[in-house]
């Protein structure tokens, strides 16, 4: 088989002295959504920040494209074209809708022409931004401020799509919204890394899963197969 | 007559009216003020303005919390001095490296910057200005200490071809100097901000995070902010000995940041016009409560405390609040 889009190879991540992800492997192959589950404190997101370059791991490798990218910086990542949604959105509040999506496209910023038609395009797909297009982001509902976040990150046009919990805080009407946003950024070709608390709507996404738990993985695969493993069932899809 | 219908403000002043009004404004201060003390003020006015647009560069537009920026003003007021009198260096140039110089210090405090956030980043720039003066204090071999320099020359005539030689030696011409590079620094940095490059401060910051998962390079923009606005605090150093005609540490004594931070929030941080306007407040408020004595210090401290408790947005804040407040009672005076 091809060399995969992303391999984690036994990433280790700590909070200063205290090991948050001891030994996590998995892979992501071009045009797959492969999610993170697992309960809180299991790992996810420290997994995902070290995707990111966030933060560094202390032990294991991180490539990306075939090429080694273990000791790159955050935004040296994004250049690569690993964009994050990272948890709790954070849009630039005081910078409008379209300013945001601006700096979506900070990579490309020397072509305003295609950056224009980028945001144009960004703004068809979730219409209700296009409304809010001059307002400032931080009055946008929860929702909304999802779907710019979605977007920014989109506008960098990335192989790799990271999402930290897009679903947080969301109400449910909003948060199919969102994943069917993902599933069309998937089905027009960029590969989407999912962490999610709630697995069952993660689980219904991805095409394939690690479940992570005190910071390694204890199972993985389909994500029609995990669906029905007993211990994801039982730990996080309610009892079953 | 066209009848307001939307929301907009009353009477938006495009950007040329208003660079016209306040080159008229520069042109004509000095004109009207007409004492040598009121003209004195205005040229230290002008200085203000412009380390009052260098901090907001950091502080207000790139977030970064900056109460070190009287050190700038000091290492461009030293080293112009020192290039002049010790190594016999032509007063322009002397600007141009003094500038640099204070550039560079300012790059150095960025690397600090890169590392920390907020409060700590505070203390540490905090710090740095505290270093700078005990140098000033104590490298006595080049500073001459607390004894200070003395007998220091204005910047020297400017002569051109075909008009009447400048002479700075009186504040009339001084204050036009500082003014017109104030209003020259003004409109770089308004552009400036508008820019793309504008943008990218302005998303470092909002979201450090969100910023480097886009691609911006927190570090390199950062050290821009930082390098440039010390720069700019550096330039207004240098005409600060001339024109009091002596240098000694007090003068950057690390409670000249607090006032420029002052400058900065009063106003209005992250806007153009805000800091420029509280400059100018904070500039002439001690001196016409000056009558009231002792009392004035409290009057100031309390202006102050009000400012920062209700207006957090500024003097700025509340003209727009006033501003929304007529257009909205214009507007409905001329529903139908």
């Amino acid at each position: 088989m091809s060399t995969p889009l992303l391999a984690v190879e036994s990433i280790e991540l700590a909070y200063g002295d205290v090991p948050a992800v001891r030994d996590v492997s998995f892979k992501v192959d071009e045009g797959e959504i492969v999610t993170l589950v697992g309960s809180n404190g299991a790992g996810k997101s420290t997994t995902l920040r070290g995707v990111a370059g966030l933060m560094r791991p202390r032990r294991g490798r991180i490539v990306f494209q075939g090429r080694d990218i273990t000791s790159l910086p955050a935004w040296e990542r994004a250049i690569a074209g690993i964009a994050l949604v990272p948890e709790g959105r954070r849009v630039f509040p005081f910078l409008t809708v379209r300013e945001n999506l601006e700096m979506g496209g900070y990579k490309d910023r020397r072509d305003g022409a295609r950056v224009g038609a980028r945001i144009e395009r960004m703004l068809d797909m979730f219409p209700r931004l296009r409304e809010r297009a001059g307002q400032r982001a931080g009055t946008l509902s929860g929702g909304e401020q999802q779907m710019l976040a979605l977007t920014r990150a989109l506008m960098s046009e990335p192989r790799l799509l990271c999402l930290d919990e897009p679903s947080l805080g969301l109400a449910p009407l909003v948060v199919q919204e969102i994943f069917r946003g993902i599933r069309a950024i998937n089905a027009a070709g960029t590969s989407v890394l999912l962490v999610e608390q709630n697995a069952r709507y993660a689980l219904e996404t991805a095409s394939r899963g690690y479940v992570l738990q005190t910071g390694g993985v204890i199972a993985s695969g389909p994500c029609t197969e995990l669906m029905h493993d007993a211990r994801v069932r039982q730990a996080y899809l309610g009892r079953g | 007559m066209i009848t307001r219908t939307d929301r907009a403000p009353l009477i938006p002043p495009s950007r040329w009216v208003g660079y016209l009004l306040a080159f008229a404004l520069i042109v004509a201060a000095p004109l009207v003020l007409g004492t040598p003390y009121w003209r004195g003020i205005l040229v230290v006015c002008a200085m203000n303005v412009l380390l009052a647009l260098s901090l907001n560069l950091v502080l207000g537009y790139t977030g970064q919390l900056n109460l070190g920026q009287s050190a700038f003003f000091a290492i461009g007021a030293y080293v112009s001095v020192i290039l002049v009198r010790s190594h016999g260096w032509n007063f322009w140039l002397a600007m141009v490296a003094a500038s640099a110089a204070a550039g560079m210090a300012g790059l150095l405090l960025a690397a600090f910057a890169v590392r920390l956030r907020g409060h700590y980043l505070g203390i540490a720039s905090l710090g740095f200005a505290v270093i700078t003066y005990q140098v000033l204090v104590n490298w006595e071999g080049v500073t001459e200490g607390v004894r200070g320099i003395y007998g220091i020359m204005p910047p020297p005539p400017i002569k051109l071809p075909g008009l009447p030689e400048i002479s700075f030696g009186n504040s009339l011409a001084l204050f036009w100097l500082v003014g017109g590079i104030a209003f020259a620094v003004y409109w770089m940095l308004d552009n400036l901000v508008r820019s793309p490059v504008g943008e990218t401060l302005r998303a470092l910051r909002e979201d450090e995070v969100s910023a480097a998962s886009l691609g911006i390079n927190a570090a390199r923009w950062k050290a821009f902010a930082f390098g440039l606005a010390s720069t700019i605090a550096g330039l207004a150093g240098c005409f600060y000995p001339g024109f009091v005609g002596t240098l000694v540490p007090d003068a950057f004594n690390i409670v000249e940041s607090f006032t420029m931070l002052a400058m900065v929030i009063v106003g209005g941080m992250g806007s153009m016009i805000g800091p420029v306007i509280g400059a100018v407040v904070l500039t002439f408020l001690p001196e016409l409560l000056r009558s009231a004595g002792e009392l004035r210090l409290m009057i100031y401290g309390i202006a102050l405390t009000l400012v920062v408790l209700f207006m957090p947005g500024g003097i700025l804040q509340l003209v727009q609040i006033v501003r929304a407040r007529l257009s909205r009672r214009a507007g409905a005076g001329a529903s139908r």
